[in-house]
């Protein structure tokens, strides 16, 4: 089951990942090409993209109308420090990544996608959404690491980023009331699930450039 | 002078004999026909509830001398409906396309108006030589959040109307059918069929943005279909086709995450290869078989059972008709 699998996960990475960001040698028990593992950061999104779409319905009708109707279409107020990194690229530029700045990329966004998500945790209404948001995080938490992981496999360095999760957002002034804050968190899920279409994409490209032969360590991750 | 004048369907129209004073005595024509004078009121012509067939040339003449005094182009026409209006992405990432026509007719001209907002930003949608009723946009940047708003507004000289359509980036791109569905049979292979196709042209990008497939095969013979869903490759064999049944193809595609399916293909044809001359018993008992269950593996043990050479005597015939019995009795579970 979803929960049992999750809970174990969860306890798993966060008794090895306090503080970021070298990859710890764990359980060397095979070696596959960095083929493989793109493959399995690339099936990590898919199912992150599908988990959203359940925890974001539930999310939005927990803050209520307009958030939640189909077709609320909000101009996006331009902050001084933007909070979460966007998905939008120009087309060329996109196109013209190379394989580390692509991951690099990937790597940023979902470090601190996943920040602030868990800053959502401790505040979110129902018992439900709580164990929703936490499942959902776990399984981020995955993906950052499968990223780590084919990065690691191909001799790039991984981006620094904050060795804990930050008490508050860091630069960014924190929302005046309480209608922007949900429009903060109407954001956050709205980036959130671009980066995850965006990633299918990414991950495809690198599929078709890593050479097959290039040999890593793989985590022993259950069941995602 | 001479003008033209639009005039709704079902309303009542009066025409006025350019300056003429109602009292002054004049002859009206429709497209050159003289109008009777039950539908004058003096000088004014005044037509009833009108229809689309009353469209044309009216002139008026004064009585005596035969002058043209007026004359318009009367157009019966409604004002438009709302447009019907859809966006689609054929080519992600370069951009979409927008196309649009009316639900009913309204006789008279239209104009069109299509606008574009993302954002805050104003795009342009080119409009298309052919078809009409089309234009074009490239997207600037990908991977976008904010949704693209477009509204298409039409006009004629009865009034307007107008549709919006909301959308993200994401949730429009629709691939065209793939093209060149070749079907071939595979030689000494009686339930193979060899199914080939490409990717639709009008998709730029393969090899970023891969495209996955479903194909859907069934006999003529049969209602239902089977399918097949392909992440990869643009071929597939089919290997459990009926044997000298002709068959009827299609595939679709879809972009490998995001969007909806396309369209079918056009459909192909093909029949599997058989051994040449056919054996009428086997024939019989494969039309039996296939009517009594729409299951894909029932055809072939009944007939091998039943077909080899051993046929003799009543006792092999028990053993045929307990095998057709038992499979018979297996396919009605399907059912």
């Amino acid at each position: 089951s979803p929960t049992g699998d999750s809970w174990g996960i969860f306890t798993f990475l966060c008794a090895a990942l306090c503080n970021l960001p070298a990859l710890p040698a764990l359980n060397c028990s095979e070696e596959l090409g960095a083929g493989q593992s793109i493959q399995q950061t690339y099936d990590l999104t898919r199912y992150l993209e599908h988990q959203l779409r359940t925890l974001a319905g539930t999310y939005l009708n927990y803050l209520g109308p307009p958030f939640n109707e189909p077709d609320f279409n909000p101009p996006r107020l331009v902050r001084a420090e933007p909070r979460v990194p966007s998905a939008t690229v120009d087309l060329d530029l996109w196109r013209g990544l190379t394989d580390n700045a692509r991951l690099a990329a990937n790597y940023r966004a979902y470090s601190r996608l996943l920040c602030y998500l868990r800053l959502l945790d401790g505040q979110v209404g129902t018992a439900e959404l709580r164990h929703r948001l936490a499942h959902f995080c776990a399984s981020l938490q995955g993906l950052v690491l499968s990223i780590g992981g084919v990065m690691s496999s191909l001799g790039y360095p991984l981006p620094a980023g904050p060795a804990a999760p930050p008490a508050g957002p860091p630069g960014a002034p924190a929302a005046p009331n309480d209608f922007l804050k949900k429009m903060d968190d109407f954001w956050l899920l709205k980036e959130l699930q671009t980066w995850l279409w965006r990633s299918a994409k990414d991950f495809n490209r690198l599929k078709k450039k890593v050479p097959p032969a290039v040999v890593t360590l793989r985590l022993e991750a259950r069941g995602f | 002078e001479s003008h033209t004048q639009y005039e709704r369907v079902g309303a009542d129209v009066t025409m006025k004999c350019g300056s003429m004073d109602w009292d002054a005595a004049v002859t009206w024509t429709a497209n050159g026909t003289d109008i009777d004078e039950s539908h004058l009121n003096g000088s004014y012509l005044i037509l009833k509830n009108v229809d689309l067939s009353q469209s044309g040339q009216y002139s008026c003449y004064e009585g005596s001398s035969w002058h043209l005094k007026y004359q318009t182009n009367l157009r019966v026409g409604t004002p438009p409906k709302e447009p019907v209006l859809m966006c689609r992405s054929n080519n992600y990432p370069k951009g979409f396309y927008c196309s649009w026509h009316l639900p009913t007719p309204t006789y008279i001209p239209n104009s069109f108006n299509i606008s574009v907002i993302h954002g805050t930003k104003d795009m342009v949608c080119e409009k298309d030589a052919v078809p009409k009723n089309r234009c074009h946009i490239r997207y600037l940047q990908l991977f976008s959040t904010v949704k693209y708003k477009v509204t298409l507004t039409v006009t004629n000289p009865l009034g307007k109307n107008f549709t919006t359509l909301t959308f993200d980036e994401f949730a429009i791109v629709k691939p065209d059918p793939p093209e060149s569905v070749v079907a071939k049979p595979v030689p000494n292979n009686p339930r193979r069929l060899e199914v080939s196709w490409q990717n639709p042209s009008s998709w730029p990008d393969p090899e970023s943005f891969p495209l996955k497939f479903f194909l859907r095969y069934r006999p003529l013979i049969l209602d239902q279909w089977q399918h097949v869903e392909l992440s990869d490759g643009t071929s597939h064999t089919i290997t459990d086709a009926y044997a000298g049944k002709e068959y009827i193809i299609q595939v679709a595609a879809k972009d490998n995450d995001i969007g909806t399916w396309s369209d079918w293909s056009v459909a192909v044809h093909a029949t599997p290869w058989t051994e040449e001359p056919k054996h009428l018993t086997t024939e019989a008992q494969i039309t039996e078989t296939t009517s009594a269950s729409t299951s894909s593996f029932m055809a072939p043990p009944t007939t091998k059972i039943c077909d080899k050479g051993a046929v003799v005597g009543s006792g092999a015939m028990a053993v045929c008709w307990t095998a057709g019995l038992v499979v018979a009795a297996y396919s009605v579970l399907f059912i």
